[in-house]
This record gives C-alpha cells, structure tokens and sequence, in this order.
C-alpha cells in the first residue's frame, strides 16, 4: 500500500488546515455511579447523559487473596468489565462525564483509577438488594469520596423506608440517603445535585484548611 | 496433548475480537485496516493475539495521568510519521477534544490498550493529552457543574 499517500494524512491535513487548531479541550469532571448488578445503573446514566450512554471495557486485574484457590496466598485475577458512561456538556469549557461502574468489591483496583479526581458518586440500591452495595458504600468511605445513596424506587415502590435503608447500611449521618426514579431525567439530576452538595462542601473544607 | 495451533489458517479469527474492522461507519480520518503486509504476522494470522500485538506487550504502564475523562487532542502541526493502523484510528478521533473513554468506546479497544496507545501517540508527538493542573475539582468548577445541571430540564 502507498502508505505515504494513505487518505488518512489527507484527510487529517484538510482537517486541520480549514478549521485552524483544535478547539480548546474543556475541563473534564466526572461522577460515579455505582451499585449492583440490575440496580439501574445504566438508566441512571441513560437518563441523564446527552448521548446514549457508550460502553467501554477494562481489562481488571484484581488480587484476591485465598477466596478462588485457597490453598494459594495470592492470585491475581483478570477480568474484563464493561462500563456505561455518558457524557453532559455544561458548557464549552467544562464536561461533566458520568461513569456507570459495577459494584462488586473484587473491582476494587479499577476504583482506584476511576475515583481519582473524581467529584462524587451516586451509590444506587435497590431495596430488595441493599447488601449488593456494600462493597461500594465500604470504598468510597475509606477512599473518602463524597457519596450519596440513592434508593432506585423503580415503580414508586421500595420495600423499605429510607431511615431502614440508612440503618441497614449504617453510614454516617452526614451521608444522603434519598429516594429517585432512574427513568426520568430530572430525577436522576436531583439526586446528582446532591452528590455535588457533597462534593462541594468536601472542596471548601479542604480549600480552607490549605489557606 | 496438543492444543490448536493459534497460527493454523484453518482456524479463522473469531468474528467478535475486532468488530469495528467488519462494520460500522468509517470514524473521521476514514480508518480502514492496514494490507496484510503492513502488518506483524502474527497480528495478520491470529486476531487472539491483538490486544498484546496492538501495545507490542504491554499489559499495563499506562501513564496514570491518562485517566478515563482525560481529553486528547492531534497536536497542531504534527508530521506524518508511520502509525498502525490503531494509533491512526485514534489520531483520526481526536481533531475535536475528545476523552479516552470515548476513543476507547468508539473505537471498541480497550481502555488499558487505549491508554497505552494515547500515551505513545503522546510520545510520538502526534497527540495532545491536556492533563489537569489541579486534580482536585475546586469549589468554582463544581459551582458551575451545579449550575449547568440546575439549567437542565
């Protein structure tokens, strides 16, 4: 192949010679939503995303310690997991990107990548699974990520109250625990309100305590 | 005993390793894949070898600046040199801002591989990787992503 003059080049070249240089990057910040498997995860995104949620995979390599081959100390594990994410343009210097990540604890290395510079992160429960979320409710509290624990109430329906919810999970007081509809837009931005209530508030504290 | 030989023409790549080589519209930059010569030729024989073919082995060392929202760039005025056919793909993405996720998720590749390969083009000078002064949001930026999401109906 005449590689030298492969379209790409041309086509890059005319992109770039019309249009001048590329536009400004915006300044990227990021929400978690985490939970369980089937909670509304991808919903809560799809809702609230201007795209329809994307999906990429990452390879997951995570130590597991005596759990799959007991008779081993350790063994790492691979596992490739799938996250949604969607994209919320603010405007044209800032992005808010929205990542839709499994709850399970053996993730535990990708949360590292994932909640660094991060802003917060919705933990989504469903009531008739609450300790599907532990594992998240668990990382974020020792990541010290400000988190929000929103009850999906699906039809209108949860099988416990809020204050059960809380006691359930026994987080501090300080944590959110409130109810939303994953399927509506406006919902899911309230519930996302609060997770930047939180966000905010953890900024002032430590912008105060640098000054 | 003996296993299959991953070489063996007779076993022909699996169709789901690679899909956005079999369909799907062209990305900017009209990516198509390379001619066999082009190309390694264990990458030409066996599509189960690519993810380590693509980053020549590297299954981690990604710059841990690239993160998943990190936005990329083409470096203005960058010259032509020899990519693969991925790291074209990529540069083919990036004439508007775009994250890795994103690349990642269009491109089908990896995150961990796409990390990698925007760390070379990086490298190589062909991209730019806007990587935030501040990694902390400060009370401003969140501020505005309140506001922004406030506006939103």
């Amino acid at each position: 192949m005449d590689y030298e003059q492969s379209p790409d080049r041309v086509v890059g070249t005319a992109a770039v010679g019309s249009g001048g240089h590329p536009k400004k990057a915006p300044v990227p910040v990021k929400i978690i939503v985490a939970g369980g498997f089937g909670v509304g995860k991808t919903t809560t995104v799809g809702a609230i995303s201007e795209i329809s949620p994307l999906t990429t995979e990452a390879e997951m390599t995570s130590a597991s310690v005596g759990i799959d081959n007991p008779g081993q100390a350790t063994m790492k594990t691979t596992t490739t997991i799938a996250m949604d994410f969607g994209v919320l343009t603010i405007d044209q210097t800032l992005k808010l990107y929205i990542f839709g990540t499994p709850g399970q604890s053996r993730f535990a290395f990708m949360w590292d990548d994932l909640i660094k510079g991060a802003l917060g992160a919705l933990v989504v429960v469903d009531t008739n699974r609450i300790d599907d979320c532990y594992p998240a409710v668990d990382y974020f509290e020792r990541a010290g990520l400000p988190f929000v624990v929103g009850v999906n109430t699906f039809n209108g329906q949860m099988s416990y109250s809020l204050d059960e919810v809380r006691w359930a999970l026994a987080i501090r007081e300080d944590v959110p625990v409130l109810s939303f509809d994953a399927r509506f837009r406006g919902s899911v931005r309230d519930a996302l309100l609060v997770v930047l209530d939180q966000a905010l508030d953890k900024a002032i504290r430590q912008k105060s305590s640098y000054s | 005993m003996t296993y299959p030989d991953p070489d063996d023409p007779a076993h022909p790549a699996r169709p789901s390793v690679r899909p956005f080589l079999q369909s799907g519209p062209l990305p900017a930059g009209g990516y198509r894949p390379a001619p066999a010569d082009e190309q390694p030729p264990a990458a030409e024989q066996s599509s189960a070898l690519r993810p380590f073919v693509i980053t020549s082995g590297r299954t981690n060392g990604a710059d841990p600046d690239i993160g998943m929202e990190t936005q990329v760039t083409v470096t203005p005025g960058a010259g032509p040199v020899r990519l693969s056919p991925e790291m074209r793909a990529i540069v083919g993405l990036c004439f508007e801002p775009v994250s890795v996720a994103e690349i990642s998720a269009r491109l089908r590749l990896h995150l961990g591989v796409t990390r990698i390969l925007v760390g070379d083009l990086r490298a190589a000078g062909q991209l730019d990787v806007h990587v935030l002064d501040n990694e902390t949001p400060d009370p401003e930026t969140i501020m505005r992503v309140i506001r922004g999401l406030r506006a939103i109906t």
